[in-house]
């Protein structure tokens, strides 16, 4: 019964791919499309076959950057939000700092870092990563951390708890599923910024500046599998991501909304 | 010695701005141990208000108040007394067990004193089995039933309900009732009441505290003569209807000032 249902649930979006992927190739070679213009989905694979240990390079370059700054960035977060949730006022002190600093195209830092750093440096791209990770998860965490039910907060001060026990008894549980929605988006959100940063200058190892550099040589199909191994990374961080908040919350709150919803 | 003594109670909320509220004025209140006092009024009267400054939750602008002979922040100091209000506030990501233990982590029991006492309290409130299970996993009642388990897992000697079973259904509500009742009587526990509902009021109390809005005050405090054994038949015998009346018309009182208030607003009739 359950493989039959996982088969159902399974099956139509994979007919689906296989289908869009057949139309596709049907298209090209149909149309006999050059593949300066668009390359068939048999030659991507077959780059991404023949490229597959250069693939993996650039992927590592990437996903290492991202993952470093996802880490940086959470922990960061993580801290800073602590910090707002105590001392209301430093809120008021950084609120306008980070509306400016979301305000403008955040990807032009890089730009502004990589002057700051050698040439062949990865932290820019690393700092770039966990500035974007930062404000998720700080976003986030305080909302968890603040927006507790007031008839807990009622509850615990009727306890004559002290501030510290509220934190943890109430506070910190409550934003956990904050910080793992958090992780949720900033987990694709990460690789994305780690593949943009490189177009701005440094070393040319990741998989952004293998995607330009194909395009700029007409190696259409190879930049296309470029494209598979970041789509794969961004993948594999999301899933990672999901697989952390079920592990993290078994049985509790994570499972009544699985249940419930 | 009182269960709770207010004496020449006022809280003024922002006191001296234009948002100025009157929310209590003059009130003077006293309970005795093991009675069950319900506080009714129309939104505004400040019953929940009189509740939260006898928990300690809001401090008197005048006054004072005892709990069990000390000050109302001493005896929330000492967790003299349990809370339960309309929302259970079960805590969804502890088990039922831990959620009841949760007062005596606070008071520093250890844990297998808090574990078999917990068990005690969902064998009071008739649900042993549900110890390992979540909050969400129950319904509204079992959850509320919890929430009383709660507050009274520490035994304290007095327990404050800001209408604790508003958000149940009528059936559900009636069953409540009279578990409250049983609870309060084999713990015997003093408490006090805020609600809307008059034959809820009078159902489950010793005594009717009728309050009426701007300011907030006490109007009438009614005696109800159903005796200390309530059942069933007691929604269906003649004092309980008298003693229905007697509320409605004294909260109709607390209207005269709104010429023509047919109907109390605020407060169910039902």
């Amino acid at each position: 019964m359950i493989n039959a249902n996982r088969i159902r649930r399974i099956l139509p979006p994979l007919a689906f791919g296989v289908a869009f992927l057949s139309l596709w190739e049907g298209v090209v070679r149909g149309f006999d499309l050059k593949p300066y213009f668009l390359a068939a989905p048999s030659k991507i694979f077959e780059q991404f076959f023949k490229n597959f240990a250069r693939i993996w390079d650039a992927t590592s370059v990437s996903g290492s950057n991202a993952l470093i700054g996802l880490i940086a960035g959470t922990v960061f977060g993580v801290a800073m939000s602590f910090m707002l949730s105590r001392y209301r006022f430093l809120g008021e002190l950084v609120t306008p700092l980070a509306i400016a600093l979301n305000a403008i195209p955040i990807f032009v830092l890089v730009a502004v870092l990589n002057n700051m750093y050698s040439i062949t440096s990865e932290i820019p791209r690393r700092i770039m990563v966990s500035l974007v990770v930062y404000f998720i998860v700080l976003v986030n965490v305080a909302k968890g951390l603040t927006q507790v039910q007031s008839t807990h907060v009622e509850l615990m001060k009727s306890y004559a708890a002290s501030d510290f026990a509220i934190l943890r008894k109430v506070r910190v549980p409550n934003a956990v599923p904050y910080l793992f929605t958090a992780l949720k988006i900033a987990a694709p959100v990460s690789v994305i910024t780690a593949f943009v940063s490189e177009y701005f200058g440094g070393s040319q190892n990741g998989l952004g500046s293998r995607i330009t550099s194909n395009i700029a040589n007409s190696k259409n199909a190879a930049a296309w599998a470029y494209v598979l191994g970041a789509c794969l990374l961004g993948l594999t961080f999301y899933a990672v991501s999901i697989v952390l908040e079920s592990a993290a919350s078994r049985g509790g709150v994570a499972s009544k909304t699985n249940n419930n919803k | 010695m009182s269960a709770v003594q207010v004496t020449g109670v006022s809280k003024i909320f922002n006191q001296g701005t234009p948002k100025q509220v009157d929310a209590l004025i003059d009130v003077n209140l006293t309970v005795e141990p093991g009675e069950f006092v319900s506080l009714i009024g129309p939104s505004g009267c400040g019953k929940s208000t009189l509740l939260r400054l006898i928990a300690n939750l809001l401090e008197p602008t005048t006054g004072s108040i005892t709990v069990n002979g000390k000050s109302a922040s001493q005896s929330r100091l000492d967790q003299d007394y349990g809370m339960a209000f309309q929302q259970a506030g079960l805590f969804d990501w502890r088990t039922v067990a831990k959620n009841i233990e949760l007062p005596l982590e606070l008071k520093g029991w250890d844990k297998e004193k808090r574990a078999a006492r917990a068990q005690e309290m969902l064998e009071l409130v008739k649900l042993p089995e549900f110890a390992e299970m979540y909050p969400w996993q129950l319904s509204g009642g079992m959850q509320q039933r919890i929430a009383i388990a709660r507050a009274l897992a520490a035994h304290p000697p007095l327990l404050l309900m800001d209408e604790p079973f508003g958000a149940l259904d009528e059936m559900t509500r009636e069953y409540m009732q009279g578990e409250l009742l049983r609870i309060c009587a084999e713990t015997s526990t003093t408490v006090v009441f805020v609600t809307h509902s008059i034959p809820e009021a009078v159902y489950l109390s010793n005594r009717v505290v009728v309050m009426s809005p701007r300011p907030g005050r006490i109007t009438n405090l009614i005696d109800v003569n159903l005796g200390a054994k309530r059942t069933e038949d007691t929604r269906a015998a003649a004092d309980f209807f008298t003693g229905i009346t007697a509320v409605r018309e004294a909260l109709r009182g607390t209207h005269a000032d709104h010429a023509n208030a047919g109907a109390v607003r605020g407060v169910e009739d039902r």
